[in-house]
C-alpha cells in the first residue's frame, strides 16, 4: 500500500512538471511580449523590465530561471498586468480560500438533497414522484450551471432583490454568506442531479437482491430493512462519484465565479487569459491541474480503503 | 405393462370415428411465419418509437438543426449589419403583437417620465403607449413609469422588426441566434465525429490485437487523460488562436480517450466469440475481422455515447466563449451570445433569453435523445444510469 501510493505521487509530480513546462513554454511562445503591450511603458523602462525577468533570453534559459525560482526560492514569478509586481503566489493564497469555500459549500450541500431525492425515487420506483425526480435531474444535468447562475441572478437578485446581485467583497458575517447563497445554488445543481441519479439507480438495483429478500423473510419491516441494509450497501459506491465531482464543480465555477464577480480563482482565470498576464496564467494553470491530480490520486487511493476487496496495486 | 393395459376399459370406450390416423407419406413441416423477420435496426427503431420523451427531444433537434440552416436567411438582416441608431431593441413580432399578449410587442419601459407630457405627441409619437405604471409624485412632480413601443417611439416601420431584438451593435439577434446554432452544432458534431473515428481506430487495435500493444496503448491514454481537460483545452486554444478549426481540434485533444475505451472493452468482449473463432478459422483477414465482424456488434454504444457527447461539446464551446477565448467577432455561436448578453442581462434581459433556450433545450434533448438510443439499443440497461 505504502508503495503504491508512493509510485502514485511520483507520478503525480512527473505529470504535474509536464504540465508546467507545457503551460510555460506555450504562455511564453505566445506573440509579443509582456510589457510591450501596456503602451505607456518607454523604451528603456521595457529594455529594464525585460532584462530584470529576463524576457530577452532565450527561452530555454527563462526555463531554466523559472524553475530555479520555484524550487529553490519558491518564487512563482511576479504579477505584470492584474497586480504589477505582485508575487504570483501571493495573489493566489489571496484568492484560492473564496473559491474553495464556495466550491466545498456547494458540493457538500447538494449532496445531503441529492441523497434524499435519489432515496425517494428509488423506493417509488415507476410512480409519478419517480417520474418527476428522473425528469428533473436529466434537466438538472443537461442545462450547463452559468445558465443557472444567469437566471437566478436575474430573478432573486435583481426582479425580487431577496438576495445581493453580484459578491460583496466588503460584507462580513451573515451579509457575506447570503452574497454567496446565489452561487453555490448555481453550482449545486449538478451535483444533486448526479447523487441522486447515481443513488437511485444503485439502490433500486439493491432492493432486488438476494441479501434483502433474506433480510425481509427474517422479520425487518420495509422501513428497517430498506434503511439498515440497502441504503448502506448502495452508500459504499457513492464515495467514489462524489469527489471527481469536485474537479466537475470547479470548472463550472470558472464562469459563475466571473458572473457573481467572485474575487476567486475563476475571475482571475478569466482576467488573466484576457490582460496576457503570463506568469499568473501558468501558475492558475497549475493549480487547476493539481487539483484534479489530487482528486485523481484520492478516488484511487480511497477504493482500497471504502472496499477493502479492491487491492491496490496487485499484479492481478 | 403398458398405459393400454391399464386402462383398457377407459380406451375400449372411446368411440373409434374419434381417432384418426397419421398419414407416414405426408410431408410433416412446420408453418411458415405470417409475419416478416425483423432486423436489428428494425427492432431498435420500433423501441426507440415508444419511449416518448426520447421522440420529443429528436423532434426538437430537428427543429433546432432545421432553424440553424435556414433560420439566418429568414429576414432581410445578415449576421454582422450594424445599425448604430438602433442598438438594444426590444423583440417584436408584428403578427403576435397585435394579439396583445404583452410578449414580442417592442415593449419597453421607459422610467421616471413626467406624466403630463405623456399626451404630448412630439415625445411620444404614433400612439406608441402601451400601458402606464407606477404612479408617484417626487418633489410636486407627478412621475409615472411609461412602457411604449419603442419601434414606433423611434418610428421604425413594422417590417423592420427585429424579431428577437438587437444587440448592443444594432445586429439582428434572430439571425445571429441561428448562425451561433449552426457554428455551436458542426462545432459540436465535427469534433464529436473526429473523436469517434479516432477511438475507433485507437480501441479496436487495441482491444483486437491485445498484449504488448494493448499495454502501451492503454498507458498513452492514461497519461493523456492526467491532463485536466479544462487546462488541456485553454491551452491549446491560447496557442493555435480562437478560430472554429482550433476550438475543434482543442475539443478533440483528450476527448477521444472514453470512445477509445469503451470500443477496446467491446472488442474484449466479443473476440473470443465462437463467430469470430469460427470467421477467423476461414481464414478471415484481421481487417475484415475488426470492422465486418466485430466493430458492428458495438455499434450501440458508439452511437448512444457520441450522442452524449455532442452537449459536453456544446457545453465546452460556451465555457471557451465565457472565458474570452470564443469566437472572434463578428463571427458568433451561442456560448459567444450568451457571454455577451451576459453583460447587459440587468437592462435587457432578452438578449440572454433566446440563447439561453436554445442551449438548454439541445443538451436536454441531445441527454434525452442518448437515453433513448442507449435503451433502444440495449433494453437490458433500461432505468440503469
Amino acid at each position: 500500500m505504502v508503495r503504491y501510493i508512493i509510485n502514485r505521487l511520483i507520478a503525480l509530480l512527473i505529470t504535474l512538471f509536464i504540465i508546467i513546462s507545457i503551460a510555460f513554454c506555450v504562455v511564453r511562445l505566445m506573440p509579443g511580449s509582456v510589457y510591450e503591450m501596456g503602451g505607456d511603458l518607454s523604451q528603456t523602462v521595457i529594455d529594464a523590465l525585460n532584462a530584470k525577468y529576463h524576457f530577452n533570453e532565450p527561452i530555454i534559459k527563462q526555463y531554466g530561471y523559472y524553475l530555479e525560482n520555484i524550487f529553490f526560492h519558491w518564487d512563482w514569478g511576479n504579477s505584470a498586468k492584474i497586480r504589477p509586481n505582485v508575487p504570483v503566489f501571493e495573489i493566489l493564497r489571496d484568492r484560492i480560500p473564496i473559491t474553495l469555500e464556495i466550491n466545498l459549500i456547494s458540493l457538500f450541500g447538494a449532496i445531503p438533497i441529492g441523497m434524499v431525492a435519489g432515496i425517494l425515487a428509488a423506493i417509488k420506483k415507476n410512480t409519478i414522484v419517480d417520474h418527476i425526480i428522473s425528469f428533473m435531474v436529466v434537466v438538472f444535468i443537461s442545462i450547463p450551471s452559468f445558465i443557472f447562475a444567469t437566471c437566478l441572478q436575474y430573478f432573486f437578485g435583481f426582479k425580487t432583490g431577496s438576495f445581493p446581485i453580484i459578491y460583496d467583497v466588503s460584507a462580513t458575517g451573515t451579509a457575506r454568506y447570503a452574497s454567496m447563497v446565489l452561487p453555490i445554488l448555481a453550482l449545486a445543481f449538478d451535483p444533486i442531479a448526479r447523487v441522486a441519479r447515481y443513488l437511485r439507480a444503485e439502490l433500486a438495483e439493491t432492493m432486488n437482491s438476494e441479501f434483502m429478500l433474506l433480510a425481509k423473510t427474517k422479520g425487518l419491516t420495509y422501513a428497517q430493512s430498506t434503511v439498515r441494509h440497502g441504503l448502506r450497501n448502495s452508500m459504499v459506491p457513492l464515495a467514489n462519484i462524489i469527489i471527481p465531482m469536485f474537479a466537475n464543480v470547479l470548472g463550472g465555477s470558472l464562469v459563475v465565479e466571473t458572473i457573481f464577480s467572485i474575487p476567486g480563482m475563476g475571475g482571475l482565470m478569466v482576467d488573466s487569459i484576457n490582460s496576457s498576464d503570463h506568469m499568473l496564467t501558468v501558475a492558475i494553470l497549475v493549480f487547476y491541474s493539481l487539483i484534479s491530480l489530487i482528486t485523481i490520486l484520492i478516488v484511487d487511493l480511497s477504493y482500497g480503503i471504502i472496499d477493502p476487496r479492491v487491492r491496490m496495486g496487485g499484479k492481478k | 405393462m403398458t398405459l393400454y393395459e391399464d386402462n383398457k376399459e377407459l380406451y375400449d370406450s372411446i368411440p373409434a370415428e374419434k381417432f384418426k390416423r397419421v398419414e407416414r407419406d405426408e410431408a410433416i413441416h412446420d408453418a411458415k411465419f405470417q409475419t416478416k423477420p425483423i432486423c436489428f435496426l428494425k427492432d431498435v427503431w420500433l423501441r426507440f418509437t415508444k419511449n416518448k420523451a426520447s421522440v420529443c427531444a429528436a423532434i426538437v433537434i430537428l427543429i433546432i438543426a432545421v432553424l440553424a440552416i435556414f433560420g439566418p436567411g429568414m429576414n432581410r438582416f445578415k449576421y454582422d449589419e450594424q445599425y448604430p441608431d438602433r442598438v438594444n431593441m426590444p423583440p417584436k413580432i408584428p403578427a403576435i403583437a397585435n394579439l396583445n399578449l404583452g410578449i414580442f410587442d417592442g415593449g419597453y419601459v421607459l422610467k421616471n417620465r413626467q406624466y403630463d407630457s405623456i399626451s404630448d405627441t412630439t415625445k411620444y409619437p404614433n400612439d406608441c403607449i402601451i400601458n402606464v405604471t407606477n404612479p408617484q409624485v417626487v418633489n410636486g412632480v407627478r412621475m409615472v413609469d411609461v412602457e411604449v413601443d419603442y419601434y414606433k417611439y423611434l418610428g421604425i416601420s413594422d417590417d423592420e422588426c427585429y424579431w428577437f431584438g438587437s444587440d448592443y451593435l444594432g445586429r439582428d439577434i434572430w439571425t445571429r441566434l441561428w448562425r451561433g446554432a449552426r457554428m455551436s452544432l458542426i462545432i459540436a458534431v465535427v469534433s464529436v465525429a473526429c473523436n469517434v473515428v479516432i477511438g475507433l481506430l485507437y480501441g479496436s487495435i487495441a482491444g483486437y490485437y491485445g498484449g504488448t500493444v494493448d499495454m502501451i496503448l492503454m498507458r498513452i491514454t492514461e497519461i493523456l487523460n492526467a491532463f485536466p481537460r479544462i487546462v488541456i483545452v485553454t491551452l491549446f486554444v491560447m496557442v493555435a488562436g480562437t478560430g472554429m478549426f482550433s476550438i475543434i481540434m482543442a475539443l478533440i485533444i483528450k476527448d477521444w480517450v472514453p470512445t477509445a475505451r469503451m470500443i477496446r472493452s467491446q472488442f474484449y468482449r466479443f473476440k473470443g466469440s465462437e463467430y469470430v473463432l469460427a470467421a477467423r478459422t476461414l481464414g478471415v483477414r484481421d481487417m475484415a475481422l475488426i470492422f465486418r465482424h466485430i466493430l458492428p456488434n458495438s455499434m450501440g454504444p458508439i452511437i448512444t455515447s457520441s450522442m452524449i457527447a455532442v452537449p459536453t461539446a456544446i457545453f465546452a464551446e460556451s465555457f471557451l466563449a465565457y472565458i474570452g477565448l470564443g469566437l472572434q467577432a463578428p463571427e458568433t455561436s451561442i456560448g459567444v451570445m450568451l457571454s455577451q448578453g451576459q453583460k447587459v442581462l440587468l437592462h435587457y434581459p432578452t438578449q440572454v433569453v433566446f440563447p439561453a433556450i436554445v442551449i438548454s433545450l439541445l443538451m436536454i434533448s441531445f441527454n434525452l435523445f442518448g437515453n433513448g438510443l442507449r435503451d433502444a439499443f440495449d433494453p437490458t440497461l433500461r432505468g440503469a444510469e
